[in-house]
């Protein structure tokens, strides 16, 4: 579940940054303007993902590099 | 002439001056791979014609800006500079974050004996599909086929520089972030403070990155270290660069603010960069989750 959560995140902060690259594309006061709100976005969602990561991994959620692939190493 | 529709720029000689550093740096580069004398001379003079151009290019485009030389069609042309420059970094990252899935998630599994089983493990003579984000101090185990292999006997953490890198890059979103705002509201003095502490906090993400890398690199792991030691090192230290880059440029907005070539409702200069910061930041929180985490 946190993983799914984790990935909307990212999705959100890609979206924000792209709506922000339009903003600087447009320019103007109004392009301008949608860039720095954008941005704003960007940065606050990062924050959260970041929290969401620690969280997740302080209660055992999800577990860092947990993945060995090879099942066959005898024991 | 319509000078709204149209501008037309003077010859130049940078262009060339650049091509010709360029190719030095390069020639340069081969020649000192190959282990010939003059090869680093070569690349010295080619980097130090490099930066030569760089200053006398992007200062001529500086003075004319604030000369006000430019009309709006100059400005949608840097807008539209910009975003070519961005789609190619935005390509560049997502050809080795592809590199980083297909490997972790495609081609050693199969390696491994995954899907089909057309491959196994004893593909050669000590292969073990593992994605070995690790360090092969130990040599220690063999597979059921008795092939003896090395175990990986520590795991690259998540939580420790790598955690602190990224809450160093998160704050320098925000503080850039706060500096932006003071532009748009004409402080100039809060933008200075707050560009000081992004590029500070830039150039502490970098002491710490060398730092992580030589604890990788004393723990084993090495750009030969197979596909995950390659695809590490390309990883972040594409990044690395990429943030001394964004260091660099922050820096002269930094200067540029300082002489006062911004207004409130002028500074293309600045927004580029901060968004380039912003995209930075946003592939390292990329880098965070699937090099370090998953």
């Amino acid at each position: 579940m946190s993983s799914v959560i984790i990935i909307v995140i990212i999705v959100g902060i890609l979206l924000a940054l792209g709506s922000g690259l339009l903003g600087l594309m447009r320019g103007g006061p109004e392009g301008s303007e949608k860039m720095f709100r954008s941005l704003v976005v960007r940065v606050a969602l990062s924050l959260f993902l970041f929290g969401i990561l620690m969280l997740s991994g302080y209660m055992g959620w999800i577990e860092p590099n947990a993945v060995i692939m090879d099942a066959t190493i005898a024991k | 002439m319509n000078e709204k529709e149209y501008y037309i720029p003077d010859g130049t000689y940078w262009p060339i001056i650049g091509s010709i550093g360029i190719s030095i740096l390069l020639i340069g580069f081969a020649n000192q791979m190959h282990g010939v004398s003059w090869g680093s001379s070569a690349m010295v003079l080619g980097f130090a014609i490099t930066v030569f151009m760089l200053f006398g290019w992007l200062g001529q485009v500086v003075n004319e800006s604030v000369n006000g030389q430019y009309n709006q069609q100059v400005d949608r042309s840097f807008r539209w500079g910009m975003s070519w420059f961005i789609f190619s970094e935005v390509m560049f990252f997502a050809a080795f974050f592809g590199a980083l899935f297909y490997a972790r998630m495609l081609s050693v599994p199969w390696l491994g004996g995954a899907d089909n089983n057309i491959f196994t493990p004893d593909l050669w003579n000590g292969f073990s599909a593992t994605w070995q984000q690790v360090a092969f101090t130990t040599p220690g185990t063999t597979l059921q086929s008795g092939t003896a292999i090395s175990i990986p006997t520590k795991l690259v953490e998540a939580t420790g520089l790598p955690a602190l890198n990224t809450i160093l890059l998160l704050l320098s979103g925000v503080t850039l972030t706060l500096a932006h705002h003071a532009l748009r509201s004409d402080k100039r003095n809060q933008v200075i403070g707050w560009l000081v502490a992004t590029v500070a906090l830039g150039v502490a993400f970098l002491g710490f990155q060398v730092m992580e890398y030589g604890h990788a690199y004393a723990d084993g792991l090495k750009l030969t270290s197979g596909i995950y030691g390659s695809t590490f090192y390309m990883l972040t230290g594409f990044h690395g660069f990429h943030v001394t880059l964004g260091v660099i440029m922050l820096t002269v907005i930094l200067f540029r603010v300082q002489k006062g070539h911004f207004s409130a409702n002028n500074h293309f200069a600045f927004e580029g960069v901060a968004w380039y910061w912003h995209f930075v930041d946003v592939v390292w929180l990329g880098l965070f989750v699937f090099v370090y985490w998953v």
